[in-house]
């Protein structure tokens, strides 16, 4: 499987660590990761045995995929099934607001992903009756068929310090889940 | 862990999703909440700003803190909205009819039914009327009945008894000695010389963990003599667990005669 670089605390049986270059996903894979500035160091897990991953205490939360993809932060990725490929792709202005890039990262493929939190995620289902709204620094991951909008509801009165504190959101619509943590990540939206 | 997908018809209405999140139903009503504390909603929810000119009136009835307002943000509309803060524990309470003093930076969101208030000791907030708030804690609440002497890092807030006073083991602070003791460290300090006692009847709120959540500002009160914290002249009477320098000092300069 793929794990995050450095993550492995403890392991029984026969194991073997090798980093991946690039993320595993070849040269193509390694150039888009260091121009899109969505870098994440990933080592390959190999044997048989029981391997224990943590990172910082952070929660840690399991997601199946069935064929489908997730879009997670790279941040947020911890390990994957080697059978998931791995990849990146455009997030426009929400990434922008959450101080992460405009790339995340996505996991594609039939297999169990690994990712973390800042306590554990809430998973919310979206759907076309139930579109969702989300701020941005509590945003971890989504999978599904959504689409997402930004919205942004910075006025005059934000200029004033009188802000409704909720200035960027993304707005998630369509079919899927979105997961977010009890907790925001200091963002620019932060703040205002 | 299995996952739990929620959508708005199973999320709970005014109550815990996980022991960190708090979803509030709103049906045209209105929350007030500190600024940020929203991590994502269903339906059509709008914030607001207090200084909004149409909340003008609700701010009258129930915000008295004129120079906190802008670390506040009214929630209306309809639909379900989840509230979280840095991981930390939150819990909802009920208030009937009674009043409650809390840490300021530990309260989250509360129903305008509820007054928030200044309270006369700084750094912490009174809320009085009847009416549900939600409050973050570094790990879960503790209720506990007066009397009762609380580690001032521990203490989250109190409800419907009289204010805490300053309480000092007797033994370890008198003499020279113990003064110096006080003064240094030396000698064997256990870190819990100084408490907040409460009596009277009513509850008080601790948090299990000595970890502070970090102060929000409740605003400047107002210049005046006879307003603690309002006057000018700094700092009268030590007012957190560091058992008091400047007091020590003075304590120790009257013992030597100085």
């Amino acid at each position: 499987m793929k794990a995050k670089n450095g993550s492995m605390v403890a392991y029984d049986g026969e194991m073997a660590f090798k980093k991946l270059s690039g993320g595993g996903e070849g040269i193509r894979g390694m150039v888009t990761r260091r121009i899109t500035g969505e870098q994440m160091t990933v080592m390959e897990v190999k044997g048989h045995g029981t391997c224990w991953f943590a990172d910082r205490a952070s929660e840690i939360n399991l997601v199946g995929l069935q064929g489908d993809k997730l879009y997670v932060e790279s941040s947020n990725f911890l390990a994957a099934d080697a059978g998931l490929r791995t990849g990146t792709s455009f997030t426009g202005a929400r990434g922008a607001s959450q101080g992460n890039g405009l790339f995340t990262t996505t996991v594609e493929g039939h297999g169990q992903v690994a990712i973390m939190s800042d306590g554990p995620a809430v998973v919310l289902r979206v759907s076309a009756q139930y579109p969702l709204t989300v701020d941005p620094g509590a945003y971890v991951a989504h999978q599904g068929n959504l689409r997402q909008s930004f919205q942004s509801g910075v006025t005059f009165r934000t200029l004033l310090g009188e802000g409704g504190g909720e200035a960027f959101q993304i707005r998630f619509e369509g079919d899927g889940l979105v997961y977010v943590q009890p907790s925001e990540r200091n963002t620019i939206a932060g703040d205002v | 862990m299995s996952t739990v997908h929620h959508d708005p018809a199973t999320l709970p209405a005014d109550d815990n999703v996980n022991p960190y999140t708090f979803c509030v139903e709103l049906k045209g009503s209105q929350w007030f909440l500190q600024k940020g504390k929203m991590i994502a909603y269903y339906g059509t929810i709008d914030f607001n700003g207090i200084g909004h000119g149409r909340l003008d009136r609700l701010v009258r009835t129930s915000f008295h803190s004129p120079l906190h307002a802008s670390d506040w943000v009214v929630a209306e509309g309809s639909g379900k909205m989840l509230l979280a803060d840095r991981a930390f524990d939150v819990n909802s309470y009920d208030l009937e009819d009674g009043n409650l003093t809390i840490r300021s930076g530990n309260l989250l969101a509360f129903q305008p039914s509820l007054a928030l208030k200044q309270s006369i000791v700084p750094g912490f907030l009174t809320l009085i009327g009847t009416g549900k708030f939600v409050a973050a804690s570094n790990g879960p609440v503790v209720f506990m009945e007066p009397p009762i002497r609380v580690d001032p890092q521990a203490l989250v807030g109190w409800a419907d008894c009289p204010s805490p006073c300053h309480h000092y083991d007797h033994g370890y602070m008198t003499g020279l000695l113990g003064g110096l003791r006080a003064m240094t460290g030396l000698g064997g300090a256990s870190g819990e010389e100084h408490q907040f006692e409460f009596v009277g009847a009513g509850t008080v709120l601790l948090q299990s963990s000595e970890a502070l959540m970090p102060e929000q500002a409740t605003g400047v009160t107002p210049q005046q003599a006879g307003v603690p914290g309002g006057g000018a002249s700094g700092a009268p009477g030590g007012r957190s667990g560091v058992p008091g320098l400047p007091g020590q000092l003075g304590d120790l300069q009257r013992r030597f005669g100085l």
